[in-house]
């Protein structure tokens, strides 16, 4: 075996501190959930359930919840065939400008999203779609796009390209073979990256503050707002519904894909 | 002859996809073939092009100056926005602030990633690399706002530090709103990114490598420095790029902890437009962000390749 038992022991702390910093905002937000006292506070007064209680009755949080969903699901749904066929692209075909390509696709990462969502802001504004729900959902697939884009290339990499060959070889027409061959072969890919997109999707902050108002917004925003004003119980709540999401959303990767797959080397 | 006759017997599926091949051999004809690889990339192009569309609109808002007169952009071009936002002390400060701070953040981010990293690779048992995998895609899978808000109950006036501060006598302390607090949260949301794109890296190192340089009679440290650190080369890089910019280009967490006591960039674009009503200047501020974050890319790229950020295998 590799390394002694002072590596192990140095290594291990450091993941211990990590393993205490990645999870620490996580439990106390659930420990907060479960008060019984009107401000948040750690350790919680008692313990109850009111404040998810509570949280069905807010029409507020229940609207932009579903609003938040419907963004998610455009984005999921827009982002599947773009990234999975410019994965494919790129990783199967001869291309011209290939880097230059590549360095454009992954525009959505270098340019800050303060200055993406400002942008958008202003172009969505000048062909008057700002203040609806879709262009929402198309925003947060164009700044997450590179990370469909990512997994199904993972997934094209590892696919031998012979088997597409043989098909063609055996008289597969170009279509056949590509719906035959290469989607499933690249399945685990479109899968994790469209898990991905949607629970970053769910997520986003910054560029939904930008294109959405009081009438369109989603969670987050609206957790956001909440946090600058008064910061009472029911928030607790609505995060630990977000936790309980992306805990879901864990558990589905790693039983359709595997989570090891993200260790796999290029 | 017999052959059409046959296809009637074919299940619906085979003729379905007959007649879809059909309607793509007309669409998308043979000659055209060489050119499926471009067609592949086009709804992509043409989703990130809204980005260089909205990019182009701000370089345009940047180079206007605000007549003070009415609160609108005037027409005449000028770079007065460029000149107030470099020679303004509060910007250069914010500015800064910013780089000093993602410096901060991408350090102490890649030496708490990296054992977490090689150890989740290196785990001989499937249960820890389990463990360690999901506690890193739980919180990777929460999302800034809600993290954030998690900080804010542990270190707030009331929050769990100050509880235990005040139950051991003390006074309470001033935990948050401070430049410390957003950098532990950005570090916090970093991890996961970091440890993500150093794994792939920590993966390809062969492990006799480290074995050979042990038996050699090297400490475990020297392994670690000689080996293991210079061979996962293209997993630093992508998490430092990642790291790097994410933080340089951070709204929430300078603007949650922080309190507006320690803006960072996006914080003061997002006050150009919005506190201050001076979209000129904040397209000016926003168009230098851009600046700075793309030439630390191009600057790493250049001199280390892409790393573990590249799409396909060909971009090394």
């Amino acid at each position: 075996m590799t390394g002694t038992r002072s590596k192990s022991f140095v290594l291990w702390a450091i993941v211990w501190f990590d393993l205490i910093l990645l999870s620490l905002p996580t439990i106390i937000i659930i420990g907060a959930s479960f008060t019984t006292g009107d401000i948040v506070q750690f350790p919680p007064e008692g313990f109850s359930l009111k404040w998810y209680g509570k949280l069905w009755l807010l029409d507020d949080f229940k609207a932009a919840f579903f609003r938040t969903l419907y963004v998610s699901l455009i984005c999921t749904a827009v982002s599947i065939p773009a990234g999975t066929l410019a994965a494919i692209g790129l990783a199967r075909y001869r291309i011209h400008f290939q880097t230059s390509l590549q360095v454009y696709l992954l525009l959505p990462f270098t340019i800050p999203l303060v200055v993406s969502g400002l942008g958008m802001m202003i172009f969505f504004g000048d062909i008057r779609i700002l203040g609806q729900l879709w262009p929402v959902g198309i925003s947060l697939c164009i700044i997450n796009l590179p990370f469909m884009i990512w997994a199904v290339s993972a997934s094209v990499n590892g696919l031998d390209y012979q088997l597409e060959n043989a098909a063609a070889n055996c008289g597969a027409p170009p279509l056949q073979g590509f719906l035959t061959v290469t989607l499933p072969g690249v399945m685990p890919g479109v899968i994790t990256g469209a898990l991905l997109m949607f629970i970053l999707a769910f997520n986003e902050f910054l560029v939904s503050l930008f294109l959405t108002d009081a009438r369109t917004v989603t969670l987050p925003v609206s957790i956001y707002n909440s946090i600058r004003s008064v910061i009472t119980p029911d928030l607790a709540a609505v995060s630990v519904v977000y936790i309980v999401i992306a805990f879901i959303a864990v558990l589905l990767l790693d039983k359709l894909v595997g989570l090891e797959l993200f260790l796999k080397s290029k | 002859m017999t052959s059409v006759k046959q296809s009637s017997h074919f299940p619906i599926k085979w003729r379905l996809l007959d007649a879809a091949e059909r309607v793509a051999a007309l669409v998308w004809p043979r000659q055209l073939h060489s050119y499926t690889g471009y067609l592949l990339l086009v709804p992509a192009l043409l989703l990130v092009f809204v980005l260089v569309i909205g990019l182009i609109y701000i370089g345009g808002y940047s180079l206007h100056e605000l007549d003070l007169a009415n609160y609108r952009l005037k027409e005449s071009f000028s770079l007065t926005n460029y000149y107030t936002a470099v020679t303004s002390t509060t910007y250069r400060t914010v500015v800064l602030r910013s780089l000093y701070g993602s410096f901060l953040v991408t350090v102490i981010t890649i030496f708490l990633a990296f054992p977490y990293a090689y150890l989740m690779v290196r785990a001989r048992e499937a249960m820890t690399r389990k463990f360690l995998l999901i506690s890193l895609f739980l919180p990777f899978f929460i999302g800034q706002i809600v993290r954030a808000y998690g900080w804010l109950i542990i270190l707030g006036k009331e929050g769990l530090l100050n509880n235990i501060v005040t139950f051991f006598g003390f006074s309470p302390l001033e935990l948050i709103y401070n430049y410390p607090a957003v950098i532990l949260g950005l570090i916090q949301y970093m991890l996961p990114f970091a440890v993500l794109l150093l794994a792939p890296a920590i993966t390809a190192i062969n492990r006799d490598m480290e074995l050979a340089s042990e038996s050699l009679g090297a400490h475990w440290i020297q392994t670690f420095i000689h080996i293991v650190l210079p061979m996962a080369k293209p997993g630093l890089i992508g998490s430092s790029v990642v790291v790097f910019t994410l933080t340089l280009t951070d709204f929430a967490m300078p603007e949650i902890l922080g309190g507006g006591t320690t803006d960072f960039i996006a914080n003061s674009i997002y006050d150009g437009f919005f506190q201050l009503s001076n979209s000129g200047l904040g397209a000016a501020l926003s168009m230098i962000l851009v600046t700075l974050g793309t030439a630390f890319v191009v600057v790493i790229f250049s001199i280390a390749g892409t790393g573990t950020l590249g799409f396909s295998r060909r971009s090394k």
